[in-house]
């Protein structure tokens, strides 16, 4: 028995070790990937893989602005050669035509391998007619200047039908050669990193070495530089996160700690009270990490909510010490309490622990892991560390006050049930919904930064791609032989007014099948010579105009088809990387589409294409329904918390009335603070109802000492002074994080630091207890 | 193929026209010798700055090396200072174009067809387009920055010879030749680098 409270201190000293060194070698991640569920569907797989380290997740937009065009366009030039010079990118695309060049060239070499236009009928004699007198029309207009140039060689017109099936997409206007916004005021800039959206720290590499190559370029003018894109905002969010996380952490210490020196007067004291929420951190984070590999950055600010929680305990033991007696016998008057209320805040977590989603989960482990570990140390390592005699002076000072004021608060009882009543009236009688189903309310983008995303994707003509058809396949060919498919049903699509227009890697990178296809479609040598004589025949063309047409067709039926290899150096690989990925299972295409207008029709006309595995994908109704099944899953797992809470109360209290007193308080603390927030004009999401399980566990512990039977009035004093102790500790440490702009943060601050004063506040009124705590 | 002339609503202008056209005759030698020692590329913008609006009718033939017989093309032409420009072609194929300040539409009327260019994305139509608009509106700044300005002849019939100054615009364009009398353009000759070439003749429109 002596050395049982010593190896106490041992494996908490040895757990503290443990779980630093798991700390130690922890990723921390804040992608979006902690919204999306463990196991999607394919749809939310590409969703995952997109954001995590898909093409659009390594893109960043840069615009440079404040000045005249002419340095702005000198800005852009510099920085896109400084940034190309570098291997953190794969390309910087700022206007400058040196990529143009090379994708014309390849479309130009490769026009009969690419154009859709070739078919047999199109170098018949019939057809090449046609083509001829549409050239005839098109020499007398101004693409006229353009054409003659390649006529003798093409006809047919393959080149422009490719540069027409490019130019589909609005491009940024050019300015001394760069790209700009429509109204000149920005000069603008693609850049795709090497590193994926979901490497952070890469990212924020990145980043600086922009700045630093921005820096030079505008050589200290009054330019600015304007960064968006995903891993901008990782970056930022990122540190927003851990900037808040850590300043508000280090207050709520700070005034906690000043809170505390004021009651205990002893700085050993002080820092005991400290001990188990740093534990409890401590052992959050790691349980996490050993649990899911990573942390990610919410579930890390969220332990700075731990402090509210964690601090209670100690206060608890601490505050309720009768003058003259050891900790250790403190302990057996309020442990099975305490023991209670850390099994229901357990059971409230719990719940979150089973979410198919990575971020609650993780918030339920780090949690319930901080939680057990705090609670553990506040029973065997502090009684063993507190100076022997060690009480707090401050509880008699403040007891007759404080048990006056308890004395009479059942008197607010009538006015307590009108409140609740109302809340309940106001939450129901609301129009909107309550809760917010738009993903972005949980971003801690701020709307400037989203505006500002907003205007330079229309500005370079990248607006988010909403819809997209995936086609699965089991490799690159099939794949592309999807995607032609699929474009032939979307073409019909267009025709009838669905949508405006689609993208598709079988565009430039036709299958090798429908390679080989239009290389059979062109007639040999003499019957090309013979069916153009035919066609030429009236026409006002010179008869020798066309052959280099005629040698070049010659060549093309024997040329080697292009693949990816072909596009190397070209705008255009980039795109291919973009819409056809490797998977493990095969091979993805994507085809994005523009202006969609019924997405229903569409699918129909692309379910008509017999053997294809194929999903229409609507990035943001998908994005929202996962938030919306988040969000229903978590409300699920919470009210699954309440009932295991209950039954846990029953199995331990065994008393209907008992059990009913607990509860009554923290229900209409949970009711009159949802009013609350509804009432402030908060549309609440998923870490308000986080919030809300806090203001439970938390809560649970000042019913359950209110309904406990005291030993004596000096008991019940030291009781309930302790739970204005631990309350004010738990106000100030999520108080402040309400004053957070990290909505995240904000929503659980306001939240928890409302219901827990109500959560005592109601305690003390529907909770009446005589003098020694007899039933009344 | 010449003759021509941007129809004007003005009657000054019109008058001040007339008047140049018998100073030219009185003097009896045309372009040689009516040019005076006040007389030069200054003068002839400050003439033709003068023109608010004109309409005319156009014949174009267009000279290619991979045709054996010329294009040949007509409509209309509608000019309003200082920027806007309209050419609506009637034979052979209907088509539209309408210039307004640093915009260019472009409308097939088969196709139904209608495009919108930014000038500045496309420097070698901007160039070329600036020749005959800079030209109408007098304005030599815009014309000297993208071209070498020549004058030959006289105010009763002068030519105006640009050459391009820009690269790009050197890479297709050889020269550009607009010819007239007074304040009225009657010519537009271009001579491409690859050496097709085009004229076009404008008629006054009185319709």
């Amino acid at each position: 028995m002596r050395f049982w409270p010593r190896s106490a201190v041992c494996i908490w000293l040895a757990g503290v070790v443990a779980a630093i060194a798991v700390i130690s070698r922890t990723e921390f991640t804040a992608d979006l990937s902690a919204f999306l569920p463990r196991s999607p569907s394919p749809a939310q797989q590409i969703l995952v893989e997109q954001l995590r380290d898909g093409v659009v997740s390594r893109l960043i937009l840069i615009g440079i602005e404040g000045g005249a065009t002419e340095r702005l366009a000198q800005a852009s030039q510099r920085l896109a050669a400084s940034l190309r010079a570098q291997d953190n990118f794969v390309s910087v695309n700022n206007g400058e035509e040196s990529g143009f060049e090379t994708d014309r060239e390849y479309l130009w070499e490769n026009r009969y391998l690419l154009s859709p236009a070739m078919t047999p009928e199109h170098f018949t004699a019939r057809g090449l007619r046609h083509s001829l007198e549409e050239d005839l029309r098109l020499l007398a207009t101004p693409a006229g200047m353009l054409l003659r140039r390649t006529l003798p060689s093409d006809p047919g017109g393959e080149l422009m039908r490719l540069l027409e099936q490019l130019e589909g997409q609005t491009r940024p206007s050019i300015r001394h050669g760069v790209w700009f916004s429509g109204d000149g005021a920005r000069a603008l800039l693609l850049a795709q990193t090497r590193a994926a959206g979901y490497d952070i720290d890469a990212q924020e590499r990145t980043l600086a070495r922009i700045r630093g190559a921005f820096a030079e370029a505008a050589g200290g003018g009054e330019a600015k530089l304007l960064l968006t894109g995903p891993g901008v905002f990782s970056v930022t969010i990122r540190e927003r996160i851990r900037n808040d996380a850590w300043k508000f952490s280090l207050v709520a210490t700070v005034l906690i700690g000043a809170m505390l020196w004021a009651l205990y007067r002893s700085p050993r004291a002080v820092g005991l009270g400290l001990l188990p929420v740093a534990s409890g951190a401590l052992a959050g984070i790691a349980a996490v990490s050993l649990g899911f590999g990573s942390v990610h950055g919410i579930t890390l600010g969220f332990g700075v909510t731990l402090i509210g929680e964690g601090v209670d305990y100690a206060i608890y033991l601490f505050t309720q010490i009768a003058p003259g007696t050891a900790p250790r016998t403190t302990f057996d008057r309020i442990w099975p309490t305490l023991r209670l209320g850390v099994l229901t805040s357990l059971c409230g977590f719990s719940a979150m622990l089973f979410s198919g989603f990575n971020g609650l989960a993780q918030l339920g482990l780090f949690s319930m892991a901080g939680l057990v570990a705090a609670a553990a140390v506040t029973r065997w390592v502090l009684p063993e560390l507190l100076p022997p005699g060690f009480a707090v002076p401050a509880v008699t000072a403040f007891a007759p006050g404080v048990m006056s004021l308890v004395g009479r608060a059942p008197l607010l009882r009538v006015p307590l049930l009108v409140m609740v009543a109302l809340a309940c009236v106001l939450l129901m009688a609301q129009r909107e919904p309550i809760w917010s189903d738009d993903l972005s309310s949980l971003s801690p983008v701020s709307p400037d930064e989203q505006r500002l995303d907003q205007r330079l994707r229309t500005d370079i003509g990248a607006p988010d791609v909403r819809h997209l058809v995936i086609v699965r396949a089991k490799d690159e060919e099939t794949a592309l032989q999807g995607s032609e498919r699929v474009a032939a049903a979307l073409r019909r699509a267009v025709r009838q007014g669905w949508l405006e227009g689609f993208d598709s890697p079988a565009g430039f990178l036709p299958s090798q099948a429908t390679q080989r296809a239009r290389q059979a479609a062109l007639p040999e040598p003499g019957a090309l010579r013979k069916n153009l004589h035919e066609a030429l025949r009236g026409l006002p063309f010179r008869a020798r105009a066309f052959e280099p047409f005629l040698e070049e067709a010659a060549a093309a039926r024997s040329m080697p088809p292009v693949d990816r290899g072909s596009l190397q150096g070209t705008s255009l690989a980039l795109k291919l990387d973009s819409l056809l990925s490797k998977r493990q299972d095969g091979v993805v295409a994507m085809l994005p589409l523009r202006g969609v207008s019924n997405s229903g029709a569409i699918s129909g006309e692309i379910g008509k294409v017999p053997g294809l595995e194929f999903t229409v994908l609507d990035l943001k109704r998908e994005s929202d329904d996962l938030y919306r099944s988040y969000r229903r899953e978590a409300l699920t797992f919470s009210l699954m918390g309440a009932a295991a809470i209950i039954v846990l109360l029953f199995a331990s209290l065994r008393a209907p009335r008992r059990v009913f007193e607990v509860l009554a308080p923290l229900a209409a603390a949970v009711v009159v603070t949802l009013g609350m927030l509804v009432l402030g004009g908060h549309r609440l999401s998923i870490f308000h109802l986080v919030g809300l399980l806090l203001v439970v566990a938390v809560g649970s512990n000042y019913s359950l000492f209110f309904e406990r039977q005291a030993l004596s009035d000096r008991d019940r004093e030291r009781t309930i002074v302790s739970l204005l102790f631990a309350n004010v500790s738990t106000v100030i440490g999520f108080g402040l994080l309400a004053l957070s702009k990290v909505p995240v943060l904000n929503a659980i601050g306001s939240t928890v630091g409302a219901g827990a004063i109500l959560t005592l506040v109601f305690s003390a009124i529907l909770i009446g207890r005589g003098p020694a705590g007899r039933l009344p | 193929m010449t003759v021509n002339a941007r129809s004007f609503s003005a009657p000054p202008m019109f008058s001040a026209a007339v008047l140049a056209v018998g100073l030219s005759i009185a003097s009896g030698a045309g372009a040689q010798t009516d040019a005076g020692p006040m007389w030069g590329v200054e003068q002839l913008m400050q003439t033709l700055r003068q023109v608010k609006s004109a309409r005319g009718r156009f014949t174009e033939r267009k000279y290619m090396a991979i045709l054996s017989t010329p294009l040949e093309l007509s409509g209309t032409l509608v000019y309003a200072a200082p920027g806007h420009l309209e050419k609506h072609t009637v034979r052979p194929n209907p088509e539209s174009l309408v210039l307004d300040r640093d915009e260019l539409t472009i409308e097939s009327k088969d196709g139904n067809r209608s495009r919108t260019l930014a000038l500045r994305d496309y420097p070698v139509l901007w160039a070329f387009v600036e020749s005959i608009r800079s030209t109408l509106a007098g304005d030599l700044q815009t014309l000297n920055r993208f071209y070498r300005v020549g004058l030959r002849g006289g105010q009763s019939q002068w030519r105006l010879v640009l050459t391009p100054s820009e690269p790009k615009m050197q890479g297709v364009v050889r020269e550009i030749q607009l010819g007239g009398s007074g304040d009225w353009v009657n010519v537009i000759e271009v001579l491409e680098t690859s050496g097709d070439r085009s004229v076009m003749t404008i008629s006054r429109d009185d319709s």
